[in-house]
Parts: structure tokens; sequence; C-alpha cells
């Protein structure tokens, strides 16, 4: 993705104010970048094309008051012409998705740009399964029976699509919106502070010899932010010892139920979710050990769309037992495999026409007439992987530990990197740009300078703690669910159990929330509710030595949990 | 609590009775300066903190948007009950649109100073919303950080005394201004009453820099109990927020005082700008307005009271404003 490839001609607006005289200037942007020496000066220099930096920018524009006060200018290193005009075929999906929750949903309908998403290729979540990989002890969340709808009607939890399509959504709003200057194939060279008597503020040299000063400077810059290493911000946190594979699943169409549901099986070794896209379609986000998906990736297709389809259905025992088996002969051939799990359904006595079952069953027969038992719960089988789709990366979390510096500020990944088994890092990332522009509308408001501390600072009490929460639910609900000691897994089984019980509670909480209509007291999803009792759940069992105290003061931790979770977004933040 | 009894040997008697009573007298003699040599260099030896942000004046740094607003409601509140009002307080901009509530640039195309500046603090937002903004301090010190600051930021058009830039500092006092023949659509002196020698003159001078139909806004601390307790046992003494001897408990003017003041005509023979107040002694709202504004720790930000608040509010802290009357 390197801009030297690119020899598309880009015209770029460039209506940043050279010191002195505004002007607005076309130039085109390509290998030829000396420009004149000094500087120009912008008031929000946002580093990072991806997601979080494009909606920024994007709400930036949208905001009436801004207009006219406001100049953005947006660098990114890599040729966004190649996400705006980025095309595929219905049929076929990227395998990088995001889940939306109703909250950012509502968030792009407001800064306009849901209209520019291709709205075919994204698919409501109206039902997620969970369940624990040892105890089988499942959650079922149901959006239609839990009363949460989104404005317009629709009962979804959440809305899947790929990320692509949200970035070339955001593009296209982008696009239409003059107050943003876009600079991509341009790369932020250094960051260093100013000279000008009392000034210090962030002079942005790029790789087209423009220097940008900045009134505020914005990195959303991903993980190894240059804007926070020069904002001299640390981030603490680690990396988990898991990969992540991801690849697009095709199968046959069920007949019993739209692909609308969610499905994922913690395992010890990490969870595996199947989140659909299309009726045909759904993406597979697979957290399991380095090794493992280094094979996996490398593999026959068949091979790696038999592992899916036994470790969402085989015992646990027995899909540890196969990927110990896959480790010590990576060659492993798809017969032998399937034969392999023919073996061990038959040992543990699973029927052919059970729905558990899936070495001997073509998918397509699957799908079709009487649902084989147990097929509610178990995501349709997977028939073939889309080519050139498998890919992973590594599990990190990052916590930056402030997200303003001296007239800096951090969003996304470059403030907080997190766990994707919620699905929550690109929720986290939309909600900071999202928390940032209003915080920068009140400060133009009340004549504050943007890049003044005091103009940030609701901008960090905001979201610090609040992302900091999902984040340690989030973590920690990956740590409960490696663990596979007995009297853990049967605390973390029984909450789960008794919490699922719970519908008409689940559904007076969820209800009454999503009722009110702010986007900050709607739960970024049943997540929320479940990372909240498992928090409890840890603690409780800590205190109870795991053993023997029983049900009871389990099930009232999280009967407590949930009542802070209804009570919890109420907060009277925003004057 | 220190609360100075009637007939100390103050310069000024800070009993509601001693003040209204002295103010008044027909013949004042205007005073030379009424800024106080000792508080001037108490200033000048913080200048260079002016501007951090976490430092000494970390607390008025928070407290300036919670101003900014007030003086935003206000003026927006005068406009839309009196569209006409401003255009006679500023006939020179005929073509002055009202602005509307969600324009940042409220202040587009009025003539606004700003006594006691400071490092800017405030006069940088004024000129931010759009205000022709003039700001003095008696301080040279404090013009010199304050011009620096604001002509590192390319948004400001600022100079050290042009007459075309948006955004101008002089060192001078509000008693000299006062011989010049400007007059301005508002006048703001925020947190500077406490500080001066000769309120009254001080207030005098203020007042008489208003344009008719103009505004006045004053910020400072009353003089109670609770404010002695917060502002400098609390703020100078136990936690240092503020550096100690920045205030002057007995200099502390309560609201009903600077609403006896402007209740009574300033010149002889002139109209008061308070023609009555309610029976619980506050003015109409379209005369004058108390706001309290409180510091709550928990939050780290001051809260602008709300109006219906009880008179608590306005025990420490708080906001006024006053509109002169058209003639």
């Amino acid at each position: 993705m390197r801009g030297a490839s690119s020899n598309i001609r880009r015209a770029v607006r460039v209506a940043c104010r050279r010191r002195g005289s505004p002007q607005v200037l076309w130039r085109y942007f390509s290998d030829s970048g000396t420009d004149a020496p000094g500087h120009e000066d912008c008031d929000v220099v946002v580093v990072g094309g991806g997601p979080a930096g494009l909606a920024l920018a994007s709400a930036l524009a949208s905001k009436r008051t801004l207009r006219g006060s406001v100049k953005v200018t947006l660098v990114e290193g890599s040729d966004l012409s190649k996400i705006y005009n980025w095309d595929l075929p219905p049929d076929a999906f990227s395998n990088r998705v995001v889940s939306l929750t109703n909250a950012t949903l509502d968030f792009l309908d407001e800064i306009g740009a849901w209209t520019h998403v291709d709205v075919e290729r994204t698919c409501p979540i109206e039902e997620m399964q969970v369940w624990d990989g040892i105890s089988d002890a499942r959650m079922d969340f149901n959006a239609a029976a839990l009363g949460i709808s989104r404005r317009g009607g629709s009962n979804q939890m959440a809305r899947l699509t790929e990320t692509l399509n949200l970035q070339r959504g955001l593009l296209r709003r982008l696009r239409e919106q003059p107050n943003v200057t876009l600079l991509d194939n341009t790369k932020v060279m250094n960051i260093s502070e100013d000279d000008i008597p009392g000034g210090a503020w962030p002079m942005v040299q790029l790789s087209d010899g423009v220097t940008l000063r900045a009134r505020l400077l914005v990195g959303a810059d991903g993980i190894n932010s240059p804007v926070r290493s020069y904002s001299k911000i640390d981030s603490y946190g680690w990396d988990y010892p898991t990969c992540a594979i991801v690849a697009t699943l095709l199968h046959p169409p069920r007949t019993f139920r739209p692909n609308t549901c969610a499905y994922q099986r913690f395992l010890p070794t990490g969870p595996i979710a199947f989140l659909p896209l299309s009726p045909t379609a759904s993406s597979l986000v697979w957290s399991t050990s380095p090794a493992l998906a280094a094979v996996l990736t490398k593999t026959d297709p068949a091979v790696l769309t038999s592992m899916i389809n036994a470790a969402f259905r085989l015992p646990e025992v027995s899909v540890r037992y196969l990927h110990g088996h896959l480790l010590d002969v990576p060659s492993l051939s798809p017969d032998d495999l399937r034969a392999e799990i023919s073996f061990r359904e038959q040992a543990h006595a699973i029927a052919p026409y059970s729905a558990l079952a899936s070495a001997n069953v073509h998918p397509a027969e699957a799908g079709v007439g009487i649902p084989d038992e147990g097929a509610h719960g178990l995501p349709p089988l997977v028939a073939d992987i889309q080519p050139g789709t498998v890919a992973s990366f590594p599990l990190r979390f990052r916590h930056a530990e402030a997200y303003i510096g001296n007239r800096t500020a951090l969003i996304g990944d470059a403030a907080h990197v997190i766990h994707p088994l919620a699905g929550q890092g690109l929720n986290l990332g939309l909600g900071d740009a999202a928390a940032l522009a209003r915080c920068i509308q009140t400060a133009v408001m009340h004549g504050g300078d943007i890049g003044s501390r005091t103009a940030l600072v609701p901008y960090t009490r905001e979201r610090y703690f609040e992302n900091h929460k999902m984040m340690s639910a989030v973590d920690k609900l990956h740590k409960l669910y490696a663990s596979t000691a007995p009297p853990l897994v049967w605390a973390r089984s029984t909450g789960v159990e008794v919490l699922n019980e719970l519908d008409t509670l689940k559904a007076g909480i969820i209800g009454a929330a999503g009722g009110r209509s702010s986007a900050h007291s709607v739960p970024g999803s049943p997540w929320e509710m479940v990372a909240g009792g498992v928090e409890t759940l840890v603690s409780g069992t800590r205190v109870m030595g795991a053993v023997g105290t029983g049900l009871r003061s389990v099930a009232g931790g999280i009967l407590q949990q949930l009542g802070r979770v209804a009570s919890g977004p109420g907060k009277d933040q925003r004057e | 609590m220190a609360r100075m009894a009637p007939g100390e040997s103050q310069a000024w008697s800070w009993t509601a009775r001693g003040w209204a009573s002295r103010s008044f007298l027909p013949q004042p003699p205007p005073p030379i300066s009424t800024v106080n040599d000792a508080e001037v260099s108490h200033f000048s030896r913080l200048s260079a903190l002016w501007w951090d942000e976490r430092g000494e004046f970390a607390l008025l740094h928070k407290m300036n948007p919670h101003r900014i607003r007030f003086i935003r409601e206000k003026v927006l509140e005068v406009l839309q009950a009196q569209p006409d009002a401003m255009s006679a307080a500023a006939p020179a901009s005929s073509t002055h649109i009202p602005p509307s509530l969600e324009s940042p640039r409220v202040l587009e195309g009025m003539d606004v100073l700003d006594v006691g500046c400071g490092g800017g603090i405030l006069s940088e937002s004024l000129a931010r919303l759009g205000a022709n903004t003039l700001a003095i301090d008696a301080s040279a010190e404090n013009i010199g950080i304050a011009t620096r600051h604001a002509a590192a930021d390319p948004g400001l058009t600022c100079s050290a005394a042009s007459a075309s830039a948006t955004l101008s500092f002089r060192h001078v006092t509000a008693e000299t201004l006062v011989q010049e023949p400007k007059r301005f659509d508002i006048v703001c002196s925020m947190e500077v009453v406490e500080h001066v020698d000769n309120p009254a003159a001080f207030l005098r001078s203020c007042a008489e820099l208003v344009k008719p139909g103009g505004h006045l806004f004053l910020s400072t601390i009353a003089r109670t109990p609770l404010s002695y307790l917060l502002t400098i046992m609390a703020a100078e003494k136990v936690f240092r927020l503020v550096e100690p001897g920045t205030h002057t408990f007995s200099k502390f003017v309560n609201p009903e005082e600077l609403i006896g003041f402007f209740t009574k005509p300033l010149m002889p023979g002139a109209r008061p700008w308070i023609s009555r107040t309610y029976a619980h002694g506050l003015p109409t709202r379209i005369e004058a307005e108390v706001r309290g504004i409180v510091y709550l720790p928990w939050r780290g930000d001051w809260v602008l009271a709300p109006r219906e608040t009880t008179p608590w509010s306005t025990q420490a802290n708080y906001l006024f404003w006053v509109r002169k009357p058209i003639e």
C-alpha cells in the first residue's frame, strides 16, 4: 500500500491557511514534493486515515457551528484512493469485519456517513449465542426478546460490515465536505515543537516537504502512534499469548432462520466467533495459540474448514486433541482429518443426524428440511473458505496513560488496543472521535483555544474511564475463559446459566436502557452486561475460595452488577 | 471568622452600610489611580505562570469557559428580547446581523474592553467570539505576557495597540482610559474588583466606558464566612491551589453591594442602571443578574449555578451582569 505505485492523478485541495494570507490552491501530489519553506497553519491536523481518524474529520466538518472556523487536515501515509475505489462482487467479502453497536450507528448517521456505506454489504445481528467450551453453559441474547431496537425499528443489537465498507463510506462523506483537506500518500516525517515565543505548537513535517503547524494535533495513528511518542505519553499493556485467525466463510443458506445470529464458543485457547455477513457468507475470528494459527493459515483450506466446524461442535477434549494432532502433523490431509473427526464423533456418541456432527455431513444437506437436533445453537456448517481471505494477527492490550498532551489528543488504537472477542475496539475508537468532536465544538462556542488543555480535558473525562471499564472487562473475560480449573469452570458456568434464565430481568434492564434515545444511555452491546457479570464472578470466586458457598451469592453478585449496568449509563457529564 | 468590624482602619470600610455611605458622597474626588502597587507586583511575579494551565492559574483557566458562557447567554438574551438594542448601542455597524444561537461568533462587530486582562485568558476568548477586543492591565509585564502569547496564535490578529487589530493589549488603567473618547459595547472586569483600592471609583470608571445600552460584566468573590473558608483557608492556605496572598478577605464584594451601587445614580441626575429590585433584593433579569459559580473539587471543574438556586450559590464566587440604560 505504498503511494509510489500510484499513478492515479489526484487533485488534493489544500485549504490550510498559509502564514498571513488565506488561500486555497490545488496541488497534484506526486513524487515531486518539495514546496516552499515555512509552514502552513492548521486548526486540527489528524494523523491517520483509519476509521477513527476519518470519522473525527467527518464529525468536525459536519458540525454547523464549526464550519468556517475550524480547518481540518488529515494526513495518511497510504493511498486512500484504493479504499475509495474499493469494490468487490456482492458474494465476496473482505476478511476484516467490524460490529457496529447501535450507538456507533447513531453517530455515523449523525455525521452523514452512514448513507455512504453500502447497506447491502451489512448484516444486522439479531441474536447472539455465546457458550462455554468446557461446560457448554450458554448465554442467548435475542434482540427482539430483550426489546433492543434501533431508531427506525429493526431489532438489532449491532450491525456487521467490512471495515473497508465503513472506511469507504467515511471517505465518500469526506469528499462532500470542503472543510477537510485529505493528504494521502503523505507520511509524517517528524514532529517537533515550534520555536515561536509563547508557542510550543506541534510542527508536523510531511514527506512532501510541507510543514504543518497544528493548533491541535490528533493521533489516530495506531498502536505505535508517533503522535503519542511526540506527546511523551506512555502506554501500558501486554501481548496476549494468542493470535487471531480471520477468514471469510462460505456456507449454504439456512432455511429455518435467517443468518443473523452471531455465535461464539469460548475455548480455553481463546474464543472462536462466527459473524454473519450475508445468507451465504460469514466471517471468522478465531483466537488461538500462535503455533496453531501459523499452521492453520498455511494449511489446505479443506483442513481449515473441517477444523472450524469441529471447533464449534466437538467436546473440548477432542478439540484439544485435534489441535495437538495438527501441530504434530502439519501436513495432515483433509481426508485423514475427516476420518479423525468422524472417529471422535462416534466416541462421543454424536448421532449423524445431530447438528453436532460435521465429518460425514454435506453442508448443503445440513441446511435443508427439518433442522438437525440442536441446529439453533450452532452456526451453519462451513462449506468452503473464500480464497485469499485467511490471515492472522497478534492480539494485544494497550492503554495510553493519558489521552491528551501539549496540543495533542489521541483517539482509537493510538489510545487503546483491546482483545477483539467482544468486537468493541472500533466502537471505542469511533466513540472517541464523537466525544472529541463534541468537546472541540463546546470549546469553540466558548471562545476557547481548541488545542489547550482546558478545552480538551472534557474529552479525557468522558472517555478514559469509560474505555477502561470496557477494556478491563473484556480482558478479564478472556482470562476467565482461558482457565480450565474445575471450580472456576463451575462458577462461571453457574453464573452464566443463572443469568440466562433471568430473561425478564435481562429484558427489563436492556429495554429500559434502550428506551432512552441518547446514544450514551444505550449499552454498547450485551457484552457490557456479560462482562459486568463475569467481573463480579471473578472477585466472587476469589473471596469464596471457589467452592461450595453456592449459587446464592454468585447470583446475588450478578444481580447487583446488573443493577449497576442498568443505572450506570445515566451520567450527567454533558451540560 | 475574620469578618472586618465596622470602622476598622481600612481605606475602605467594608460593611454594606459603610460602603454605600462612603461611595456615594456627592463629590468624591476622582482618585488618580485605584491600582494597588503591592498587588501589581504580586501578579507581575506570577506572570510567567499565567499560561501554565495546570499551575498557579489552573482554577482561572477552568473558570474561563463558564465566564464566556455567561457573557454569551446574557448578550444573546438581550439581543433576542430587544433585537434593535444592540444596533442602538453600536450604530456604526448598521449592517450587523444578529448572530444565531449556534454561531460561535456572537460578539462579531462589537467593541469589547477587558479591564485587568492579566495574561489575556478572557481577552483571547472574547476575540475568538468575534469581538474587537481591547485588553488593558495595570501591570506592564502582564501586557507583555499576554501580547506574546496571543501573537503565537495565528487565529488572532493581534498587536500591541493598533486600531485595526481584533485583539490589542495596552498597559493603561481604566481611570486613564476613561479620559479618551472611545466607549465599548461590552466592558468586562473579571476577578478584579476584589483587588483594587477604591472599588466604587473603579466601578464608576468601568461604567463610564460602557456605551448606552451596553453591558458590564464583573466577577468577584462575596465577603462571607464560606468564601473565607473556600478562597483563603482552603485554596490558599491548605491546598495551595492559589498562591497565598492572592486574596484579601476585606476587599471581597458582596452581590448586594454591587446591586446597591447600581441602584443609585452613578452621576448626579443620571438614571440609575437598576431601576427596581424585588422584595428579596434581586434586580429584574433584563437589568442585572447575579449568578453563583462554584468549584466542585470532585469534578475538577466549575459549575455555573442555575438561576433558580438558593442564595447560598452566591456566597463565594459569583458573576455579575448589568446593562447601561439606553437613556
